[in-house]
């Protein structure tokens, strides 16, 4: 690669322009897109939705997976969940910086992605220590699946939310950028509820499902609670390969195996 | 709505127990402030392409500058990548990477410059820190050290943002020693480069009027101005807002590396730029 091309190509821009300049940022968007790990399937087992359910949720989940990862690479990550909650209101109270709290956050969501690897290791499927690439490719084409922990590693560097300390980019936001920078299949959130409601369905007897909406129009309905980290609205709107996501039921058995096959069983959100 | 009631959730009792962290009522607890982790920090960024870059004529006399200010302040020095992330960026564009490929690949870069830097300075007891040294045992080196050097860019990695526009990786040095900075409530958060801040136009450019340096700015005047090219990532500017302890940032030259010793001392140089 020459160290600079013709006026006003990307590679005379990039040597000559600021990395903001909104021409240079335009004429990147020209590059093309590589996919990573295009036929890996990425995989969220909730938290406090799942995990902490504790055998009752997660031994169907983990017959399940083994049974999927026959015909579908996966890469399983794993939300915090009632643990990190404690975690966040004890440093919250003793006013923790965000940095902190999110380092709190990411050991919870490593415990959990432990506690998953010991239950699926008999069926092969390893524990990665990071997402960053590694052996993960290695691991998912032999295995068929490698389970990571969702919390992205922002730590100390974690964006700092308008109110409170709490982390914006948890495990949802995380699990989502690795699907992106792989070029995923899909991205599939594995959790306690049938998909989106109208309002929480916990508390709420009057919520609905809402089988599909787009990203935008989430964001106009500007819905009190959420079953998704409102900021993977934003990274699904610039988002490149990821165009959708879909959030299922794990408590449902076959759920998981029908997702995985492109079936809509929860709710489709789109960025478009 | 639970398929069966025999799923019974194992908690631990709080107050965000049970529910999703995503209501914006039950997330909105009594605001506390929070703490500064190390008060006495001073988070001092050399500019890639503005200083670094420069070589030896323009970095000995700051690493003099900074070996003689270490007795009175206690510095993290962060550096930025330069010429040669741009390089980098270029190949992995042309290769049909993804953003967060080319964070990393970048941010390797901003590395390699604060390796040299903190080679610089070993003799003084400075050594460079990963960005895990940093996040957790910076106390610890500060202690033993008066400084130490690291890399400016945020271990984003392979979890960098999609830019709203193309694929260069909104998060860079500029914004990585910001958030930083913030999460341990240090003193001073200032950035060197090769002009003496921010002007009412980009100085670069050609005809107009002629540009006037702004002394101290808000980040919501700033906006206002729009102005082309700030010696700042505007990144920056939209995590000023929300920061809770750094509420203000000074750009001054490295140029004139005495700039950095008045900065430190708390004088008014180059452009203060506040919440």
């Amino acid at each position: 690669m020459g160290a600079s091309g013709p006026d006003g190509s990307l590679q005379s821009m990039l040597m000559n322009r600021s990395l903001s300049d909104p021409a240079l940022q335009a004429a990147s968007a020209q590059a093309p897109d590589y996919p990573i790990l295009p036929d890996v399937n990425v995989l969220k087992v909730g938290g406090q939705s799942l995990m902490d359910r504790g055998r009752a949720a997660i031994y169907p989940i983990v017959e399940e997976l083994a049974e999927a990862k026959r015909t579908h690479q996966m890469l399983i990550g794993t939300g915090a969940g009632t643990r990190a909650r404690h975690a966040y209101a004890l440093a919250m109270d003793l006013g923790l910086p965000t940095g902190v709290l999110t380092d709190v956050g990411s050991a919870v969501s490593g415990q959990n992605a432990q506690m998953l690897g010991y239950l699926m290791a008999r069926h092969g499927v390893p524990v990665v220590g990071d997402a960053g690439l590694g052996v993960v490719a290695l691991k998912v084409a032999e295995s068929g699946a490698a389970i990571f922990a969702g919390m992205p590693p922002y730590d100390m560097w974690q964006h700092v939310p308008a109110e409170g300390v709490i982390p914006p980019y948890r495990t949802d936001a995380g699990c989502f950028l690795v699907a992106e920078v792989y070029g995923a299949r899909q991205m599939i959130y594995v959790k306690d509820e049938d998909g989106l409601y109208t309002a929480n369905p916990k508390t709420d007897e009057s919520a609905t499902l809402i089988p599909e909406i787009t990203v935008d129009e989430l964001i106009e309905r500007d819905l009190a609670d959420l079953v998704i980290e409102r900021p993977v609205l934003e990274l699904m709107r610039n988002a490149r390969h990821i165009k959708s996501v879909q959030v299922i039921n794990g408590l449902r058995p076959g759920l998981i195996t029908r997702a995985l096959a492109g079936e809509h069983v929860g709710t489709i959100i789109t960025a478009a | 709505m639970t398929p069966d009631p025999s799923f019974v959730t194992k908690d631990v009792a709080s107050v965000f127990a049970r529910q999703t962290l995503l209501d914006r009522d039950l997330v909105r607890q009594p605001e506390r402030p929070v703490v500064r982790l190390l008060p006495w920090l001073n988070v001092v960024t050399l500019g890639g392409r503005s200083i670094i870059d420069r070589g030896s004529e323009t970095i000995k006399p700051i690493i003099d500058v900074l070996r003689a200010v270490m007795p009175m302040h206690r510095l993290l020095i962060l550096t930025g990548p330069g010429v040669r992330a741009r390089h980098v960026l270029g190949v992995g564009l042309d290769l049909g990477l993804p953003t967060g490929v080319l964070a990393a690949m970048m941010s390797t870069e901003a590395e390699q410059n604060g390796r040299m830097i903190a080679a610089l300075l070993a003799e003084d007891g400075v050594s460079y820190l990963s960005h895990t040294t940093v996040a957790h045992q910076l106390a610890v080196h500060l202690a033993a050290s008066r400084a130490a050097v690291s890399n400016g860019f945020p271990p984003y990695g392979v979890y960098e943002f999609p830019p709203a526009d193309g694929k260069i990786p909104p998060h860079r040095t500029d914004s990585g020693a910001f958030l930083l900075a913030d999460a341990y409530g240090a003193a001073k958060t200032i950035y060197v480069k090769d002009v003496e801040g921010v002007y009412t136009r980009d100085p670069a450019l050609e005809g107009g009027d002629p540009p006037e340096l702004l002394a101290r700015v808000s980040v919501a005047e700033l906006a206002e101005r729009g102005i082309e090219t700030l010696p700042i990532d505007p990144i920056v500017l939209e995590l000023m807002p929300t920061a809770k302890r750094v509420k203000e940032i000074q750009i001054i030259s490295g140029l004139d590396p005495g700039n950095i010793t008045k900065a430190l001392a708390g004088e008014h140089v180059g452009t203060i730029i506040h919440a």
